[in-house]
């Protein structure tokens, strides 16, 4: 089977990509760190006739009351325009407000109000680049006493409104659902699986918060046995997608890498393998 | 009663960045784990988060005082003045003015400098590798208009000129250099950081050569700057120091 799962493409292992021309399902960057003309981005212009890219935007605010920085958006819509991915993606947070930036996806309370806002900001997004861009769920230390809607059922509402597609990662499914007492499997209950565009998957730390665990998604480890056994859960659900293996904290070497994305090509295989068994004996 | 969700984004700035807000604590659900340990979940990773990509852009600050005290001055600094864009690599500007100003710096003058070497570094890395301007555009003016004409600079090349020898300390600053002893009465420094193909680097400077780039910039002529420069240096040299500067892609175009 030829690799569906790619790799976040990361610059200690920019020369050694170009040189080896590993093969793995796409490459993936972050828009922010490509804004400028450092020769980072000549690197991915070279790759790019040989690999399919996904541009994964980290500071577009969606969830921002201000709404959209049009500078940064233009900057990213160029970026889009030049390199041409297969995929584009930001967050259901924000990170901007009052003109400055937290470098942080910070929190949404789920309510109507909010999925105005967050409904608005991707609209005017997709219109900027001209084509559908996918939301990810992102990975909560808290939740707000005001919500009215889970955070999936915001996501489906998100999805039905703005035409957007869904970025699911388990591992901030499980990350979220532990720090928020949820059920993950329950999470998954209802998503519109025809608008999931593409699975992430990375590694978590456990903290301490007043003496009691607190999950962290800091991508800085291999993918975690519960996160794997999660991942096998949405593919049986949703089906085969373009999966990612995420590493930004203490980055490995690329071998440990392509490792994770061929395990996560393995959960694929053997859970669409499974599946067919199932439907075989059904019949 | 619920926060609108512009009050709520405005405490949880305010929040992040200063004290506690009472507000923002009630909107939160609590549990075993209080809403304040959650909210600080946030509040650690935006000064953590800032802090390293602040590392990445002041490698050689960092060298200089140590990870556990660059994270101090880091975490001061990021109070100061978040980044007002998400392009990281953009932000720290205003750093090297800031560590001039940081009282537990006090004792390392030389610092500001350094940060403002690494800033520039880092401008140099992050610009267009642009229009350089080539020896046959030269020949292709008539030789008597060569005199008033004036010349940009390329993109991203920045002179960094200081009271201490800052290559010495950056030099002595990287990974596995011989020695980390710099005598600080060697004198100051004229350091040109300039974009090539891969990387960014510097190149010293004699002080003619300083006073006839920043002759240029200021957009005078060839033979005002060279004037400039030999007010600088009596021992400027033109020609070589010219076909220097060319040679490193110093200059974007004739003006």
């Amino acid at each position: 089977m030829n690799p569906v799962a790619g790799i976040g493409l990361r610059s200690p292992h920019l020369a050694e990509i170009g040189r080896e021309r590993p093969a793995t399902g796409f490459l993936e960057i972050h828009a922010e760190n490509y804004l400028a003309g450092s020769p980072a981005l000549q690197a991915v212009e070279r790759l790019r006739a040989d690999y399919a890219f996904s541009i994964h935007a980290v500071g577009l605010s969606l969830g921002s009351v201000d709404g959209l920085d049009a500078a940064h958006l233009a900057r990213v819509a160029a970026l889009v325009k030049r390199l041409e991915p297969a995929f584009v993606s930001d967050h259901l947070s924000w990170s901007t407000g009052g003109g400055r930036y937290f470098n942080d996806l910070l929190p949404l309370p789920y309510t109507e109000e909010a999925l105005e806002v967050v409904v608005g900001n991707v609209g005017r997004l997709q219109d900027a680049m001209g084509r559908q861009v996918s939301i990810e769920n992102p990975s909560c230390y808290l939740g707000f006493a005001q919500s009215t809607l889970s955070e999936p059922a915001f996501l489906s509402e998100l999805v039905r409104r703005s035409g957007c597609g869904l970025l699911l990662d388990p591992n901030n499914i499980v990350v979220t659902a532990h720090n928020l007492r949820l059920d993950p499997r329950d999470w998954l209950t209802g998503l519109p699986s025809a608008a999931i565009t593409e699975y992430h998957l990375a590694g978590h730390a456990t903290n301490d918060a007043d003496g009691e665990p607190i999950l962290i998604d800091d991508h800085g480890s291999r993918v975690s046995d519960g996160v794997w056994a999660l991942f096998a859960e949405v593919v049986k659900r949703f089906g085969a997608r373009p999966t990612l293996i995420e590493w930004d904290a203490d980055i490995p070497p690329l071998g440990v890498l392509l490792e994770e994305a061929a395990r996560a090509d393995g959960v694929i295989e053997t859970t669409l393998a499974a599946g067919d068994r199932d439907a075989a004996r059904a019949a | 009663m619920p926060l609108a969700l512009r009050d709520l984004q405005a405490a949880f700035a305010a929040h992040i960045v200063g004290a506690d807000r009472a507000d923002l604590v009630a909107a939160v659900a609590g549990d075993t784990i209080p809403a304040a340990a959650r909210l600080g979940v946030y509040r650690h990773q935006v000064f953590e988060s800032l802090g390293t990509a602040l590392a990445a852009t002041f490698p050689t600050v960092q060298a200089l005082v140590g990870t556990a005290f660059f994270r101090g001055l880091a975490r001061a600094f990021v109070r100061h003045a978040l980044p007002q864009q998400p392009v990281l690599a953009e932000y720290g500007g205003d750093f090297p003015a800031f560590v001039a100003g940081y009282e537990a710096a006090r004792d390392l003058p030389y610092l500001a400098d350094v940060a403002r070497l690494d800033w520039a570094l880092n401008v140099a890395f992050q610009a267009q590798l642009g229009e350089r301007l080539q020896v046959t555009d030269l020949s292709l003016l008539p030789a008597e208009r060569l005199p008033s004409t004036s010349i940009s600079w390329a993109a991203g090349v920045v002179l960094v000129s200081s009271p201490y020898p800052l290559d010495r300390i950056w030099e002595a600053s990287q990974p596995g250099a011989a020695s980390d002893a710099v005598d600080l009465n060697l004198g100051g420094s004229n350091l040109l950081v300039l974009r090539r193909s891969d990387d960014a680097f510097f190149v010293s400077l004699s002080a003619g050569e300083a006073a006839f780039m920043a002759a240029l910039a200021r957009g005078m002529s060839l033979e005002q700057s060279a004037g400039a420069a030999f007010e600088a240096d009596p021992d400027f040299e033109l020609s070589t120091s010219f076909a220097r500067l060319l040679a490193w892609g110093a200059f974007a175009a004739l003006q």
